[in-house]
């Protein structure tokens, strides 16, 4: 009897059984689990089944034209395109903010990491506003832009620059930790060995947080495409031109085109489910790395 | 002299790491820089390796001022505290690194890696990764990718600190005669006293950002020539005043008076004792064993310190009374260290 209680009093080395008096009573876990159960279904399971049968309601051959009209073609395209040129930009940007933030010591480093945190902190809107006014026909620049032919507000370009701005943290955040952590050992000692920067970088640095970084790649990529706020004051919504995916289940919800707004909508969900399935992917892979 | 440094001089904002730092080192020593944390012995090891840079003054490798040459140049090998191996390299990466990145060919820097993981007594090791390998297997691993390129000296931080005692003792010896047998010229950093009697030729005792007293281990350990160094080196204690106990000189004006263990000699009441007449009575406060002796914490006249009693001597208890005589005391005066020895051993030193 006495052994078998000091056997539950001390778990096994790196389990996460945790003892009886620490984790509650039955009652307490089966309303939490409830509870937590009853939340997602209601807010998460309920949807989504109701965006499959709605886009399903008229019959395949309906969803189908829904999803491949040319309108909702373009859209996804030019999703598409904003989400890769903001992963593009934003890996570059993240990855020389982390670096510059970890490696060195310099003034003003504390106020440029708070910097990099503030697009999540705006609400997409204003951020969308701050490019109107920066930019738009207002812009002591607008005459500037006018004149090489570069439009700004109610065009790609905008719609690109409204994505770049809301997702601008989610690689550099996920790097920073980790180099952190690294310290900068490695590369010292490299560096002592005659190694130059770019060696050092591709060989020491890089393996270390490519699993932070593709995992931010995942994040950034999945904000990117569902961006609505920002890109909707940038947009202009012209039709087939400046119009993404969440901006057209919008336009097509306006008109009362249900059943297509869902089939639409359908697509923007499989593209998170994907993300979804690469990010634990991800995850998996590079929890293992880190545990060898 | 083989490594030079001359009037270093380092400040990191006001802390002064290094003040006014000079000392040279011979070919093929082994040296330790043995200071307490925040000492300024690790800015001194880095600022050799190029790692940071001297506000002013000089460092001379070799006849050659090296402040201006870059730390990949100085012909240095660099093991660090945590040894920074590059984790996501096997083990034959990491010590051919240094090599590889001169751009030797492939023949080249496989007999030397081969060569080297022999010298570590790590064959078979060549395909693991840092992380599946011992503190002890770490270390060496890093002292091999220090040396790969040949380097003519080599810097160690604390090489000691990660592992633990039995195999600490193993290293200390191994790393000793690896270093001279190869005949590079070594400096480590250390705090621990021990490590740094054990294992190196001389020692350079900093505090403060300055060098109080260079050495070898045995010329530190008797004379003592700063205040510091009296008081840093042995498990010392302090007597609130010496003049309590007789037969010592009476030098004046003093700051401190300290004792190690082994100037303290313990006996019991009844036992027989050679200065019977010139020893205080005390009382044994603490009593704790360590192994190859006893350690005594004892009051005697208004002071608390410490003494050894062999495992062979009869027992003493917490409580009793015991008879107290000190052979030696290092009094301070300023940063000066006078050493004053019982007159009553020297008068029988005379007689005989």
């Amino acid at each position: 009897m006495a052994a078998e209680k000091t056997e539950r009093v001390m778990p096994r080395e790196g389990s996460t059984e945790i003892h009886a008096d620490t984790k509650g009573s039955k009652a307490v876990r089966i309303i939490l689990i409830t509870l937590s159960v009853l939340f997602l279904f209601i807010m998460l399971v309920m949807p989504l089944i109701t965006v499959i049968y709605e886009s399903f309601r008229k019959g395949f051959g309906e969803y189908l034209k829904a999803v491949t009209d040319d309108e909702t073609v373009g859209a996804l395209l030019l999703t598409l395109e904003a989400t890769v040129i903001a992963v593009i930009i934003n890996t570059v940007f993240g990855l020389f903010a982390a670096w510059a933030i970890s490696k060195f010591r310099f003034r003003g480093k504390k106020f440029l990491v708070t910097l990099i945190d503030l697009p999540v902190t705006v609400s997409p809107i204003i951020a969308g506003l701050i490019f109107v006014l920066t930019f738009g026909r207002q812009s002591f620049l607008y005459s500037y832009l006018e004149e090489i032919d570069f439009m700004i507000v109610y065009a790609v370009p905008g719609i690109i620059l409204a994505t770049v701005f809301v997702t601008f943290p989610f690689i550099s955040r996920e790097i920073l930790p980790v180099l952190e952590a690294q310290g900068t050992d490695e590369e010292e000692a490299a560096a002592l060995m005659g190694a130059r920067s770019f060696t050092i970088f591709r060989k020491i640095t890089l393996p270390h947080i490519k699993w932070a970084l593709i995992y931010g790649i995942v994040l950034c990529a999945a904000r990117a495409m569902g961006e609505f706020g920002a890109v909707s004051v940038l947009s202009g919504h012209l039709r087939g031109q400046t119009v993404t995916l969440p901006l057209q289940v919008e336009i097509l919800f306006g008109d009362n085109k249900y059943m297509p707004a869902f089939a639409v909508s359908s697509i923007l969900m499989i593209m998170a489910v994907v993300i979804l399935i690469v990010r634990s992917i991800v995850e998996f892979i590079g929890r293992r790395k880190g545990e060898e | 002299m083989y490594i030079e440094l001359k009037n270093i001089n380092k400040s990191y904002g006001s802390f002064k790491a290094s003040d006014n730092v000079g000392f040279g080192i011979e070919k093929g020593k082994l040296v330790a820089l043995l200071g307490p944390s925040g000492s300024g012995k690790t800015t001194i090891l880095r600022m050799i390796a190029g790692l940071e840079r001297p506000d002013s003054g000089e460092i001379i490798i070799d006849g050659k001022v090296v402040n201006n040459v870059p730390a990949s140049e100085r012909g240095i090998g660099f093991v660090f505290q945590s040894y920074a191996l590059f984790r996501y390299m096997t083990v034959y990466d990491n010590i051919a690194f240094g090599l590889t990145v001169r751009k030797q060919n492939k023949k080249e820097i496989k007999e030397r890696v081969t060569e080297l993981i022999k010298l570590i007594g790590l064959e078979g090791f060549e395909k693991r990764y840092p992380s599946q390998l011992s503190g002890g297997q770490r270390q060496r691993v890093a002292f091999a990718r220090a040396l790969a390129p040949n380097p003519q000296v080599l810097l160690l931080d604390e090489p000691f600190a990660a592992i633990d005692a039995k195999v600490r003792s193993e290293l200390r010896k191994w790393l000793r005669d690896m270093i001279h047998q190869l005949g590079v010229t070594g400096i480590f950093v250390t705090h621990d006293q021990d490590e740094a009697i054990e294992v190196s030729d001389e020692i350079i005792v900093t505090n403060q950002g300055r060098i109080e007293q260079t050495g070898t281990p045995a010329e530190i350990y008797i004379n003592p020539t700063t205040a510091f160094t009296s008081s840093f080196f042995g498990a010392t204690s302090e007597l609130t005043d010496y003049k309590a106990f007789e037969n010592f000189d009476d030098i004046g004006e003093y700051d401190k008076a300290i004792i190690r263990p082994e100037f303290v000699k313990i006996t019991k009441k009844n036992e027989q004792q050679k200065y019977k007449r010139s020893a205080v009575e005390g009382t044994v406060t603490d009593l704790q064993f360590r192994g190859n002796s006893f350690e005594l914490t004892v009051d005697c006249n208004n002071s608390r310190f410490s003494a050894r009693r062999g495992l062979d001597e009869p027992a003493v208890e917490i409580g009793e009374k015991v008879d107290v005589f000190i052979f030696r005391i290092f009094i301070t005066q300023g940063n000066t260290v006078t050493l004053l020895k019982n007159n009553a051993v020297r008068e029988e030193t005379v007689v005989i």
